[in-house]
Formats: structure tokens, C-alpha cells, sequence
């Protein structure tokens, strides 16, 4: 069973197909070939959301995933995300949920919130 | 009456650098902010993809702001927040600004210089008369972003999304984080307005389905959104007959472009490129209002708010010598023309007697392509040649004139680009 | 029990409860939607028409004429804005000239004042955008316009102060004669009067259907669309601007209105639907081609807004206002079509002073006041009293709509006076905010904050419109 995807490493964007014993097609480079190669065992992404705060200035603060997080378990952190409630001040690159779902990754602040 | 070497409107990205460049060597500057905080648009752009060039990192928007934001250090630098122009004057040599917010009232101030980072606004349904009836759930991707990242609100539980814009993508996997459905996005074009990554990240990881050359052809429901008729269209525009496919959704998101946001002062016109929406400018970034400089999504709409800041640096410093040159001088302009290929290119003008910095053209492409050559020219000479990839109409191109190349000081230039075959 | 219940609070039932509330009497005035003139009111071209159109003998011409003048003092009293176009009637060939002549016979015949031929010289130093193909015109000097939607609200809000009472949300389901009395039945109240007065637009056949076996006109639904250029293309025409009459009515036409837009429009299309008006691409395509046909260079770039309404119209030539033959208490006002606008204040006393009088007389209520305190936008005032509001009210301070500069002080008066706002676009049809460039796309999360804070709601329980139709569903980080 092959599986197609666009590759996202440059612009180029070239269509890449890849079966299940990892061998990649389409590619121009050896990036394309390590990419396709992520998406099929280990796809990845950085998690970006919001966090209530009980600032008088705006309710929610953003957030980010400081590295990226497994793919399938995007779904999974919200919940947990969306039941924390902070309290300012709160400053950018804070953590704010800590090892999220045993990832290793934190959950961090992308902007400062004073009062 | 309060006055100040410049006065910079708008205190997003564009503001933040140009009030930071036209602040320094003790220049008196105020930076207006209708907004509670500085930032702009990049306060609800929580998403990453922001700062590759200018911070050579990967940020999301507010971390890019706040990082503009700390960089304003000069003591000469004023800032209003919640505050609103409403008015901008020019009388002789004198900028006249009045603003509006709750701790002065209406007030007037003077400045030397003026620079417009007013920023954009989304199109709306009217300006695109999408017909049907018009019920609540209805509104641009912006305002959901709005509510969502700011305010904390889900404005609905179906969506379909019209525009593969990068706002449109954005939304659309935004939404489905938050537990919404995203029924589908729908674009005009045969191809998709946003950046590939963002179609895979935003649509393909989550299953939303892209419908190319699509549009609203219809909208029903008293008094809520019930259901949005998507057409498919042909090469001319037009619904084609019986393509139509319904979806039920109860809210429909608009990410159908920018316009820059020059249009609600009273008081001052100057020239405006029909092409970009914004104005007529040089290599300085200087409008045809002498002392009025305009720059970022204001003066053209922006893919990466990187160039923002760098072309808003480079207004700020221009509005800076502005209003410390000695004497007028005597510029000599000549135009800048989009040729075969070229959709729109900035700066419209050049000044050939300003020989001291290098000049930055921003432009766009017609069509996508591959591999082609650029070529500026002046009548038969061509000035500089240089080969591109992937050039796409999403992605806003540069090409940079170093200070030597001498030009002609009557030919207008031009700007082709050539695909290369094979 | 009542003396009066009138059905519908669009500008002709608003305008019949002022003129009752003149009286001693007892007023109740339901409505279906959630707040005053939400159908035909909302959705026209907002002119006060000298009268020069409807035919000669019919009430449509006589209250066209009459209601005219009635705005002077609308204006006084009310402080409803008027701005003085004047009306240019344009035609295009000889054949059209022709009807213009008969129309200029029309209007002398109704009386309307100083109409006069004008050539393309004159005209186009009247209007200079006329197009090539224009060749003559009549001019309608007393041709003006309103804000209709605040004119419904004004004259309610002057019948609630002197005494009328008002229900919205209550859509009437049935009308039977129980003794002495009507009872008007709504889904959950029944409420009695001697006489019910029919002025549901529309819906008028359907309420007459509830009372009379034979209905004696049937009404016919025809939708109008038009579209709404931004208010900086102000000053792009000045005069209220007609091409010449056909069969379907009055045709496109070019409006400049009272904030500075121009209206285009309407079309006129018989649809089923009586209450739902939705623009259509063929529609929105035609105005563009008959504006086009009398204007040239229309900067169609600053469209911000398209919508569509529909017209009360019946299958009569003429307004059906008279007691109905099968029960003598309940009073048509049906057919309320072009010019319903500007003949409201003129339908009013007629049906006051004419119909109701002659069965049954009214007093005079000496106590009953024709002003209303009025509420005067930030952008309206001069520069001594924005200076003496912002000392008053520093929320005068900060605009919150740039494109129509609104300030908050102006959301919140709009909010606390009688017949205030309490949805999104309630608030939009009295304070302007999200009626500019940007259509509320950065202005109306702070319409729904203003909103919840004045009113001590959740930012969740403010309603786009009708009732129920919250813009915003639920809390992001609500537990699903």
C-alpha cells in the first residue's frame, strides 16, 4: 500500500509517494527522502493552542509545544491543555503544562501576560 | 499642540519597525495603537511560521511580536495605545494627526514625517456579493480567530471555509482542534492561495477536503446559517450547471483576501496603485505625499511578515533623514513597470538621484513557475538578470539593485520574467 | 383589554401607534421579531418620493404627497435625519421622453411641487455623471431621503412614551371575536381589544386569514436587491437619481443616503417566500446593468454590501386600507408597498382620522408630547459638544468602529434608551457600527462585549438578530 504525500521540506513541493517498506518516490533530494520517511514512521508536529488566564486585559494566552509532538496525539493533549487555568503574570517560554501525556515535551507560553 | 519629528500609525509588525528605526538618534516619535496592546495582527496568530528570515528562528506571532516589541529601546520613543487616528492633514511642511481615546479625548498633534502601518482588512461578503440570505453565522476567517484566540469563543460547530488563503488553512485546522468540523474548504482557483505546508498541515493532516475551482453560489437560512451551495466553476468564472453540492453547517468562514487599511482618515489622498490597493511609493517607501511613508500590509499584502519588518525598517530610517535633511532636494523620478509575467512590483517609482542604498523590489508572478529568468530593464538594456525557481502568485518575490548598477535618469524600468522551457 | 392591537411594528404600524397615542386611548403593538422594522422597513431605498409616480386618484398618490410634508415635522420632532436630494427622473430616447411628459402630467395633477423638464445641458449641470444615452429629465425638487429603521424606531419610541405598549417576539396565530372583543392569540399570551388593526406587511393575508374567510387581495411577495457603496463615495451624485417607470415599478435607481453611501437598486421579482430575501447573482448583475444605463463611471469597487428585501405588494393597483367587510373591527393596512415609506405618516391619520373616527371618536390627550429625547452620535457633533461629551463621559473617548467612527458612550446610549439594542445588529441599525468599510470585521467582537457588559449577559447570550442566534456558541475550554 503506497502512500502519497506533498513534501513540505522546500518549496518545491514535490509529490512523494512511499510503501510500506519505506521506499520513497518523487523526491529531488535526499531531504525529501528523510521526510517521507518521518511522516511514515514518526509524523510529528508542533502543537499551537490557547490557555485560560485570568487576565483582566484578554482570557486566553497562546501556547506552543517546545519541541514537536507525536502526530496522533495532537487530539489527546487538548483536553488536557484546555483544563488548565492560569494566573498572571505569565511570561513568554513559561511552562505550562510540564511533559505533556509523557511526550518529554513541554507545553509553553508564546507571549507575556502581566496582570 | 504636541509635536514630534514622526508620527508612525499602526503599531503591528510594520509599526513596531518603522517606529523603531525612525526613532533613532534621539528622533521624537509616536506610535499610535487603536489596540490595548502593540502587535497587530500577530496577537492572534498564535500559529508558527513566523521569523525564519529576520529572526532566523521559527515563531509563532505573538513571540515575534513581543520580541519587535522589546527591541523599542530609544527613550525618544512615545507610545498611545487604545487610541484612534481620525483625521491626518498636511498643511505646508507639517503633518496635522488627530486622534482619539479616553484619557485626552479628541486631540491634534503635529510631526515632520508620517508613516502609515495601518495594516489590512479582511474583503468582505458584500465586496464580493456572495448571494443568498444572511443569517448569523456568517463572518471573515479573521473574526473567528479573533473570538477564538483572544476571546476564547467557538463561533460554530460545522464550518465550511471559503478561500485556501493561509488565514482559511489556519482556521481550519484551528477549528478542528478545538472541536469543531470542518466541512471542506472551497477556492475560486484551480489552485490552492496558500502555502503548500499549510495545505498539508492544516487540511491533509486532519482529512478536510480542498474544493479547487469552487465557490459560494448560495446561502440559506432565516434567521442562522443552515446551508452553503458550493458550484463548481469553469475556466471563465462561471457556476457550471448542475454541480452544485450542499453542505449543512451552521457557520461560514470568509478568507477571500486583504486590503490594505489606507482608506478611513479623513483628510489626506495621495496616489494609489490600483494594482495593490495601497500607494504609489519609491525605494524609500515615501507616498506622493512628500513626508508620508506607508509600508507592511498597508501598502501591499504581505505572505511573510518578515518582509514587513524589513521593509518597514527601511521606511522608518527613510522618514528619519527625512526630517533631518538640511535642504529639499531635488528628486528625479522615474517609474517602475510590471512586464511579461509580472503581476505587480514595488516600489512604482524610483529615485535616481538617492544613490546610497541599494534598492529592494518586491513583486508578485502571474502564473507558477518552475524555473524562469527575471530581467529589469530599461528599454533594450537590461540592468539585472537573474534565474528564480518556484515562483508561485501566492509567494511575494524580492530583487535587490545594488548601489553601483547606474541608471538612466529618464527610461522607466521594467520588470519581466521570462520561462525558462525544459 | 385594549382599545387598539396592531399587528406589526414596521414603519406603518409604528406610525399608526404614534397617531393613536395622540388620544386617550389603549394601544398594544405586537411584533414577530426580536425589535421594530425588521422586513420592509430595513430593506428599501430609504426615499421620501415627492409623489410624482402613483397614479393620479390613488390613495398611493394622495398619502405620497401628504406624507412628504408630514416628514418636516417628523423632523422637528422626531429629529429624524432628512437630507434634501431633490429627484431627477432620467430618460434615454424619445419613446421614454414621451412617458416622462405624461408623468410630469401625473405629478401636477397630484400636486407635487415644482417639477420641470429639464434638457441634457441642465441636467448635467445638476448631476455631471449622467451618462451619453441620458436626453431629458424631470425634475421632483421635493424628493429627499430618510433612515427608515430609525424612523419606525422614533415613532415607537414616541407612542411608548405617551402610553402605547409594546410586545416583540409575539407572533400572532389566531384572531376570533369572543363578545365584545377580539382576542388576538399568540403561542403563549391571548390578548383582547376592541379593534385589531392589520399591518403585518407580508404577512398581512395571512392575519387576515384569521379572521375572514374571503381575504380581499391576495398578496403577491416581490423581492427587491440592492447593493451599498461605501460612505467616502459621498458626493458622487447628489440628486436621488430614477430612470424612467416601467410595468415592474419604479425601476434601479441611484440613491446617496443620509451617512454618505450610495444605494443601487432595487430589482423587482414575485418569489413564494414571504419573509426570507435572499440576493441572487442575477439580481445583483441587473442593477449593475441599469445603474450602469443612467450613471456612467459608478465606482462599483466600493461595494461593501449587497441585500434584498421584500415588498408587501398585493394584486391590487392601489393600498387596501379599509374595515374589513366581514368583521368591522379589524382594520386592513395591507399593500403597503413603494411609496409605503413616505406615505406612512399621511396612512396614519387616515386611518386615525378618517376610518376610525367615523365609527367610533376619539379624545384628544392633552398630555401627549411629540418630541423624543434624541441621541446624538459623537460623529454628528460639533466641536463644543464633543468637547462637552468627552468631559461628561470619557468612553466618548474611544472609538470602537473606526470606519463609521462610533464611539463606546455612542454603543451604550444606543443600548439604554427606550427600545434599545440588545442584539448585534439591532445595535448596527441604531449606532452604525459594522455598517462601513470592514462590514464589522473589526468591530464587532466589541459589539458583542459592549452588549454583554450593559446588559449584565454572557458574552454567549448576545444574539446575532432574533432571538436565540448567539454569535458565540460556547467557551473554548468549556468541558464538551
Amino acid at each position: 500500500m503506497k502512500k502519497s504525500m506533498i513534501c513540505i521540506a522546500c518549496p518545491v513541493g514535490c509529490h512523494l509517494e512511499v510503501d510500506e517498506s519505506l521506499n520513497v518516490t518523487g523526491n529531488r533530494c535526499k531531504k525529501g527522502e528523510s521526510y517521507a520517511v518521518e511522516e511514515m514512521t514518526n509524523p510529528t508536529r508542533i502543537l499551537t493552542t490557547t490557555v485560560a488566564i485570568d487576565s483582566r486585559l484578554q482570557r486566553r494566552i497562546s501556547v506552543k509545544s517546545a519541541d514537536p509532538l507525536p502526530k496522533a496525539k495532537l487530539f489527546d493533549c487538548m483536553p488536557v491543555i484546555n483544563k488548565v487555568r492560569l494566573d498572571p503574570p505569565v511570561k513568554r517560554g513559561d511552562i505550562v503544562v510540564r511533559n505533556i501525556l509523557d511526550t518529554g515535551t513541554d507545553i509553553i507560553a508564546t507571549r507575556t501576560i502581566e496582570e | 499642540m504636541s509635536t514630534y519629528d514622526i508620527i508612525v500609525i499602526g503599531g503591528g509588525a510594520g509599526g513596531l519597525a518603522a517606529a523603531q528605526a525612525a526613532a533613532a538618534n534621539k528622533t521624537s516619535v509616536l506610535l499610535i495603537e487603536k489596540d490595548a496592546r502593540l502587535g497587530g495582527i500577530l496577537n492572534q496568530c498564535i500559529h508558527n511560521g513566523f521569523g525564519l528570515h529576520h529572526y532566523r528562528e521559527e515563531l509563532t506571532g505573538p513571540e515575534y511580536a513581543e520580541k519587535a516589541i522589546d527591541e523599542l529601546t530609544d527613550k525618544t520613543l512615545n507610545i498611545r495605545l487604545n487610541t484612534t487616528v481620525t483625521k491626518l492633514n498636511k498643511e505646508e511642511d507639517r503633518f496635522f494627526v488627530t486622534y482619539m481615546n479616553k484619557e485626552e479625548g479628541e486631540r491634534t498633534v503635529t510631526a515632520g514625517a508620517c508613516v502609515l502601518t495601518t495594516g489590512s482588512y479582511e474583503r468582505t461578503r458584500g465586496a464580493i456579493a456572495l448571494p443568498g440570505t444572511r443569517p448569523r453565522g456568517i463572518m471573515t476567517a479573521g473574526s473567528a480567530q479573533r473570538y477564538i484566540n483572544i476571546d476564547g469563543y467557538m463561533v460554530g460547530k460545522r464550518i465550511l471555509i471559503l478561500g485556501s488563503g493561509d488565514i482559511g488553512l489556519i482556521m481550519a485546522r484551528r477549528l478542528t482542534l478545538e472541536g469543531a468540523e470542518v466541512v471542506g474548504v472551497a477556492e475560486l482557483l484551480p489552485h490552492a492561495s496558500g502555502l503548500t505546508r499549510n495545505i498539508v498541515q492544516c487540511l491533509h493532516d486532519f482529512d478536510i477536503p480542498l474544493y479547487l475551482s469552487h465557490t459560494v453560489t448560495d446561502i440559506k437560512g432565516k434567521e442562522t446559517l443552515e446551508s452553503v451551495t458550493l458550484s463548481a466553476i469553469d475556466a471563465k468564472g462561471r457556476p457550471k450547471k448542475d454541480s452544485e453540492k450542499h453542505f449543512d453547517v451552521d457557520t461560514l468562514l470568509l478568507s477571500v483576501g486583504l486590503i490594505p487599511d489606507t482608506k478611513t482618515f479623513d483628510g489626506i489622498t495621495f496616489k494609489e496603485d490600483p494594482r495593490t490597493g495601497g500607494a504609489y511609493v519609491d525605494q524609500h517607501f515615501e507616498t506622493s505625499v512628500s513626508g508620508l511613508f506607508a509600508s507592511g500590509n498597508a501598502l501591499h499584502i504581505h505572505d511573510l511578515v518578515d518582509f514587513v519588518t524589513e521593509e518597514s525598517l527601511i521606511a522608518g530610517k527613510a522618514a528619519n533623514r527625512y526630517v533631518h535633511r538640511l535642504k529639499n532636494k531635488k528628486k528625479n523620478h522615474i517609474r517602475v513597470n510590471p512586464g511579461e509575467g509580472i503581476d505587480y512590483v514595488l516600489p512604482q517609482r524610483i529615485d535616481t538621484t538617492s544613490k546610497k542604498h541599494p534598492v529592494t523590489f518586491s513583486f508578485r508572478v502571474k502564473e507558477e513557475n518552475a524555473q524562469a529568468t527575471l530581467r529589469l530593464c530599461q528599454g533594450e538594456r537590461v540592468i539585472l538578470e537573474k534565474k528564480r525557481r518556484f515562483l508561485t502568485p501566492p509567494e511575494m518575490e524580492r530583487l535587490i539593485l545594488p548601489v553601483k548598477k547606474t541608471l538612466d535618469v529618464e527610461t522607466p524600468l521594467t520588470l519581466h520574467l521570462e520561462v525558462d522551457e525544459g | 383589554m385594549y382599545d387598539f392591537i396592531i399587528i406589526g411594528a414596521g414603519i406603518t404600524g409604528t406610525m399608526i401607534a404614534r397617531e393613536l397615542s395622540r388620544y386617550k386611548t389603549s394601544v398594544l403593538v405586537l411584533e414577530k421579531e426580536n425589535d421594530v422594522g425588521n422586513h420592509a422597513t430595513l430593506a428599501n431605498s430609504a426615499i421620501l418620493h415627492s409623489g410624482h409616480d402613483p397614479k393620479h386618484g390613488t390613495m398611493k398618490a394622495r398619502f405620497c404627497v401628504e406624507g412628504n410634508r408630514l416628514y418636516d415635522d417628523l423632523e422637528a420632532e422626531l429629529g429624524i435625519p432628512i437630507l434634501k436630494t431633490g429627484g431627477l427622473v432620467l430618460a434615454k430616447s424619445e419613446e421614454e421622453t414621451r412617458i416622462l411628459k405624461k408623468l410630469k402630467k401625473n405629478a401636477e395633477a397630484n400636486k407635487v411641487p415644482g417639477v420641470c423638464l429639464l434638457g441634457r445641458e441642465s441636467l448635467l449641470e445638476k448631476e455631471r455623471r449622467i451618462s451619453d444615452a441620458v436626453v431629458m429629465g424631470l425634475e421632483v425638487p421635493t424628493t429627499s431621503v430618510t433612515y427608515p429603521w430609525e424612523v419606525a424606531l422614533r415613532a415607537m419610541e414616541n407612542a411608548i412614551d405617551n402610553g402605547v405598549e409594546f410586545e416583540k417576539n409575539e407572533t400572532v396565530r389566531a384572531i376570533e371575536r369572543t363578545g365584545d372583543s377580539l382576542s388576538v392569540k399568540t403561542r403563549n399570551h391571548t390578548y383582547k381589544a376592541k379593534t385589531v388593526i392589520n399591518a403585518a406587511g407580508a404577512f398581512a393575508g395571512e392575519i387576515a386569514a384569521m379572521i375572514e374567510d374571503r381575504v380581499p387581495y391576495t398578496v403577491t411577495p416581490r423581492r427587491g436587491e440592492y447593493l451599498v457603496l461605501d460612505r467616502r463615495v459621498k458626493g458622487f451624485i447628489s440628486h436621488t437619481l430614477y430612470p424612467v417607470p416601467g410595468r415592474k415599478g419604479k425601476g434601479t435607481l441611484l440613491v446617496p443616503q443620509v451617512h454618505g453611501n450610495i444605494l443601487i437598486g432595487p430589482t423587482s421579482v414575485f418569489q413564494d417566500a414571504l419573509d426570507e430575501a435572499p440576493t441572487t447573482a442575477d439580481g445583483l448583475a441587473e442593477i449593475r446593468r441599469k445603474a450602469n444605463k443612467l450613471v456612467s463611471d459608478i465606482p462599483f469597487d466600493k461595494v461593501i454590501r449587497t441585500f434584498a428585501g421584500i415588498r408587501a405588494s398585493i394584486d391590487k393597483k392601489d393600498f387596501h386600507i379599509a374595515r374589513s367587510k366581514e368583521e368591522t373591527d379589524f382594520i386592513h393596512v395591507a399593500g403597503i408597498d413603494s411609496p409605503g415609506l413616505t406615505a406612512a405618516p399621511a396612512i396614519a391619520k387616515y386611518v386615525v382620522e378618517t376610518i376610525i373616527m367615523k365609527k367610533t371618536p376619539l379624545e384628544k390627550d392633552p398630555g401627549f408630547n411629540p418630541k423624543i429625547k434624541t441621541v446624538t452620535m459623537y460623529h454628528d457633533m460639533d466641536a463644543a459638544a464633543r468637547n462637552a461629551a468627552f468631559q461628561s463621559d470619557d468612553r466618548y473617548g474611544r472609538v470602537v468602529c473606526k470606519c463609521e467612527m462610533v464611539t463606546e458612550a455612542d454603543l451604550i446610549n444606543h443600548i439604554r434608551r427606550p427600545l434599545g439594542a440588545d442584539s448585534v445588529k439591532a445595535l448596527k441599525k441604531r449606532a452604525r457600527i459594522g455598517s462601513g468599510l470592514c462590514q464589522g470585521g473589526f468591530c464587532e467582537h466589541e459589539a458583542v462585549r459592549i452588549l454583554a457588559e450593559t446588559l449584565g449577559k454572557k458574552m454567549t447570550g448576545i444574539d446575532y438578530y432574533a432571538k436565540d442566534t448567539p454569535v458565540l456558541l460556547k467557551d473554548t475550554k468549556a468541558p464538551s
